[in-house]
């Protein structure tokens, strides 16, 4: 199964990686519109500093997912691509996956008026190459079998 | 072969689904005294509250059609009264007996009953399950003033829950402060913060010695003289595991029923999972019932495997918390208070970290309060006993993360080369 492989030798520290994650888990997949008009997805890619090192990560979708584990009513679950995604219709975000996270790789997201909602790299299951693989300048990321 | 399962909740699902990876043909049964699904306990305060129906996804465990979709064949609402190991049977509360070839005790646990005179006064209630949910639920019109008995996981969460709701609260604890094994007295003073903030009275270091009323409960005693006046009762003192049956038919049982490292009781062809089994606690170093959902999934998996005649060893768990009230959201796990180890904390305005590592460098327990996204990463290190001499100076930074790792290992762990 392909995942995004990191290359971090390769990582300029660009932020363009969650750019374009932002706009892929917007509504409008519109760029301006993602980030001047609707309400801004968390970006599920994280990239972190600290001289000299820099790399963009996000989540493994390990084999034995601790985080569909943990998950307390199956919103957590791996999708017909063999991928892990949260159910957004019964997320309640109690943070358990974060707990179970042996990457840490799961973001809150409490902007609902109601649940908090799990969020994560869902691996752009409307795209062949995931959209931080495709803008990643400098072949920092890249969609492979690891 | 045929399997049958007693219980039908975190462990029994995780085992029905573990054994229809590998197995579409033996036949498995489950039998609960329950008359639902599977659902998630961890929502039960909201289900008295409201917040959450049973016609909702979102209540359930696994989406409508799970047990067809496996093949299971479900004895629901009918209780398990005996088992005869030597005949291989399972009898139920009707006479009827089922045959197994492997039986799976997944019944987890029943509220303790504290000993106080009243408890069976109306408008007293526990919060363990639909049922008990549902009669607080339609209780709550005659509740003004409602005492919580116990600042554990459950009471903290229906305080909250009721308050929010209007009701006028008061919490009863034993200890000095609430969620006592899973908090700190820092950390559990932001959990107090927050219970006071919503309206709720906290009655710390005492403890309610009986429950008054002609017919419904009108006045809570304390043990300390105090009396309040309340129509209300939530008794949240623990769960116990439901051992009896396992101990009639003279299984290993202590706490809980006595497990090996293959989730395997004291009779080879019966296992057992989730908070009625007595695994091992990888941070304490001994065996004990850890009642959380995380390792009731595991086990449950573990279990089904070995039932199939897998060699899958149970590598331990230890307890781990997520939970949020009010405002404050923390995860916590391991021993979060110590004198023995070496302690490692900070607090910046709403955060709170607390790491605590023993003289061998290894992570034994931690507490993250609002900045709680990166707390696997942690759970993983206690988990696999990771040597964090070379690392635990950045714990305390709010922007822990892989970049501070050494680079060879980084690259190998994002890798998934090292589980």
């Amino acid at each position: 199964m392909k995942i995004v492989k990191i290359r971090e030798d390769n990582c300029i520290f660009c932020h363009l990686c969650e750019v374009a994650c932002i706009v892929e888990h917007s509504q409008s997949k519109d760029i301006i519109k993602a980030f001047k008009r609707e309400e801004r997805p968390i970006a599920r890619c994280t990239v972190e500093f600290n001289y000299p090192v820099s790399l963009s990560v996000m989540c493994r979708h390990c084999d034995d997912a601790p985080c569909i584990e943990a998950c307390q009513n199956g919103s957590m679950h791996r999708d017909e691509r063999g991928y892990v995604v949260v159910n957004p219709e019964t997320c309640v975000g109690c943070w358990m996956c974060i707990m179970a996270c042996p990457y840490g790789v799961i973001k809150r997201d409490t902007r609902r008026e109601k649940w908090g909602l799990s969020t994560k790299c869902d691996l752009c299951p409307d795209r062949v190459i995931p959209a931080c693989v495709e803008a990643c300048p400098n072949e920092a990321l890249t969609f492979e079998e690891l | 072969m045929k399997i049958v399962i007693v219980g039908n909740s975190v462990a029994a699902v995780n085992a029905i689904e573990a054994i229809r990876e590998k197995d579409k043909i033996s036949s498995i049964t489950v039998v609960s005294d329950e008359n639902y699904r599977a659902y998630s306990h961890p929502l039960l305060p909201s289900l008295v509250v409201g917040e959450v129906s049973r016609s909702e996804e979102r209540f359930y465990y696994r989406r409508s059609g799970f047990y067809e979709n496996n093949k299971v064949n479900t004895v629901l609402g009918k209780r398990v009264v005996k088992l005869d190991l030597e005949g291989k049977t399972v009898e139920l509360d009707n006479g009827e007996r089922l045959e197994y070839d492997k039986l799976l005790l997944a019944c987890g646990g029943k509220p303790i009953k504290p000993p106080m005179e009243g408890l069976d006064l109306e408008g007293v209630h526990t919060l363990t399950n639909i049922k008990s949910a549902d009669k607080l639920r339609k209780d709550l019109k005659n509740i003004s003033h409602c005492v919580v008995v116990g600042g554990g996981l459950i009471g903290s969460k229906v305080a909250e829950k009721l308050a929010k709701k209007g009701i006028k609260v008061t919490l009863v604890e034993l200890a000095r402060r609430v969620l006592f094994p899973v908090l700190d007295d820092t950390g559990a003073d932001y959990i107090h913060r927050e219970l006071k903030g919503l309206g709720v009275t906290l009655m710390l270091n005492d403890s309610v010695s009986a429950l008054d009323g002609d017919g419904r409960v009108g006045q809570v005693i304390l043990k300390s003289g105090k009396k309040i006046d309340a129509d209300g009762v939530v008794v949240a003192v623990g769960v116990a595991p439901n051992i009896d049956l396992a101990k009639d038919a003279n299984l290993d049982v202590d706490r809980g029923i006595v497990v090996n490292d293959f989730m395997q009781t004291s009779n080879e062809n019966v296992y057992a999972a989730g908070d009625v089994a007595q695994a091992y606690d990888i941070v304490m170093g001994l065996k004990r019932p850890i009642p959380i959902l995380p390792l009731a999934a595991r086990q449950g998996r573990v279990a089904a495997l070995n039932m199939l005649g897998m060699d899958v060893k149970y590598k331990g768990g230890f307890p781990m918390n997520s939970m949020t009230i009010g405002k404050t959201s923390f995860i916590s796990a391991g021993i979060v208070d110590s004198e023995e180890l070496e302690v490692l904390s900070i607090q910046k305005g709403d955060e709170y970290r607390k790491f605590l590592v023993d003289e061998d460098n290894r992570l034994k327990g931690m507490i993250l309060i609002n900045n709680i996204e990166k707390a696997g990463m942690f759970n993983w290190m206690i988990q696999n006993r990771f040597d964090v001499s070379w690392i635990k100076d950045t714990f305390l930074n709010s922007d822990f993360g892989w970049k501070y790792f050494n680079k060879a290992f980084r690259v190998l762990r994002l890798d998934r080369k090292i589980k």
